[in-house]
């Protein structure tokens, strides 16, 4: 489910469904790493989406939290904040996707998941390969999500 | 000189006349327009979608057909990629089946689970889905898959909207 009026409209009326939340981390920088950043951006808002239409009726897709690069200190605390008001209401699974690498080194400091996943050079593939390249790592992702559900079952 | 020479009254009722023509004509032409309106409309929604299918190559075992169209949503434009599961029965009867999940709406999977062989499954809340799309009690979905309506030409498949199974 996307947050959006009619999606959040159904998850009011069926919450025990829907029991993760998937967080999209989105870098931003106006330093050196502008470019990079935003491949970063766009590889993890694209994978997010598609994976939302996969799997639409127990993840609930989080907007992106957007942060600077270089203050990433401060997000991680917001982040922190997220996951706890998330587990408190009824989700149980959080996952937080990102291409960014930074990520990682706090992943102890963190209640939920942290799924990181390299950036691709989208911009230099053709429509086709594209397409093909996002649906593996999409299918990836999702086998990821689908074990973690058995894991608790 | 020719001898038919346009005299300046007949040059005037000439004009005149063309004139007065288009003038009528731009009255008329939207009036039966109007008139007529629904003929016109273009068919929304019912047109058919080709895929890259030959029909030729569809199996008894179902296989997953991505095919692409152009959605309008208010005034965002966009393109849409449409899955369906194609295959074709004993009878040879072509059957396309919408991915969707009739419960909360995730893509269901043919054959994904080892303890449900042949079966369409969806792995969200293990929904599970007989061939023909029959939904199967005790699982949380409550209505059969969605049926895409098809057409054969020049030997590609062309899927239209997908509906509700027996609409």
């Amino acid at each position: 489910m996307k947050w959006v009026p009619t999606d959040i409209g159904v998850f009011e009326k069926t919450p025990e469904y829907v029991d993760t939340a998937v967080i999209p981390l989105l870098p931003v920088s106006f330093k050196e790493g502008m470019k990079d950043s935003a491949a970063m951006t766009e590889f993890t808002t694209l994978l997010t989406s598609q994976l939302e239409r996969q799997l639409q009726g127990r993840i609930l897709l989080i907007p992106g939290l957007s942060y600077l690069k270089e203050s990433r200190s401060e997000s991680l605390e917001q982040l922190k904040r997220w996951e706890t008001e998330l587990l408190d209401k009824q989700f149980k699974h959080v996952f937080a996707v990102t291409s960014d690498f930074d990520w990682k080194q706090d992943e102890g400091h963190l209640k939920g998941t942290l799924l990181w996943l390299p950036t691709l050079p989208l911009q230099q593939m053709d429509e086709k390969t594209k397409q093909s390249v996002m649906e593996d790592q999409v299918r990836q992702l999702m086998n990821l999500f689908i074990q973690k559900w058995r894991e608790d079952e | 000189m020719s001898e038919n020479r346009v005299s300046r009254r007949q040059f005037l009722n000439y004009t005149l006349l063309g004139v007065g023509g288009f003038m009528a004509a731009g009255m008329v032409m939207p009036m039966a327009r109007f008139a007529i309106d629904p003929v016109l409309k273009a068919n929304a929604g019912g047109d058919f979608i080709a895929t890259k299918l030959k029909v030729a190559d569809i199996t008894t075992e179902p296989q997953r057909i991505d095919f692409k169209f152009d959605q309008k949503d208010g005034w965002y434009e966009s393109e849409v990629t449409g899955t369906a599961w194609v295959y074709k029965t004993e009878d040879g009867e072509i059957v396309a089946l919408s991915p969707v999940c009739k419960h909360l709406g995730c893509t269901v999977d043919w054959n994904a689970d080892e303890k449900n062989q042949n079966m369409f499954f969806c792995p969200c809340h293990y929904g599970l889905y007989e061939k023909d799309g029959t939904n199967v009690p005790g699982t949380p979905p409550l209505a059969p898959l969605d049926v895409y309506p098809y057409e054969e030409k020049d030997g590609i498949l062309y899927l239209g909207k997908a509906q509700p199974k027996g609409a």
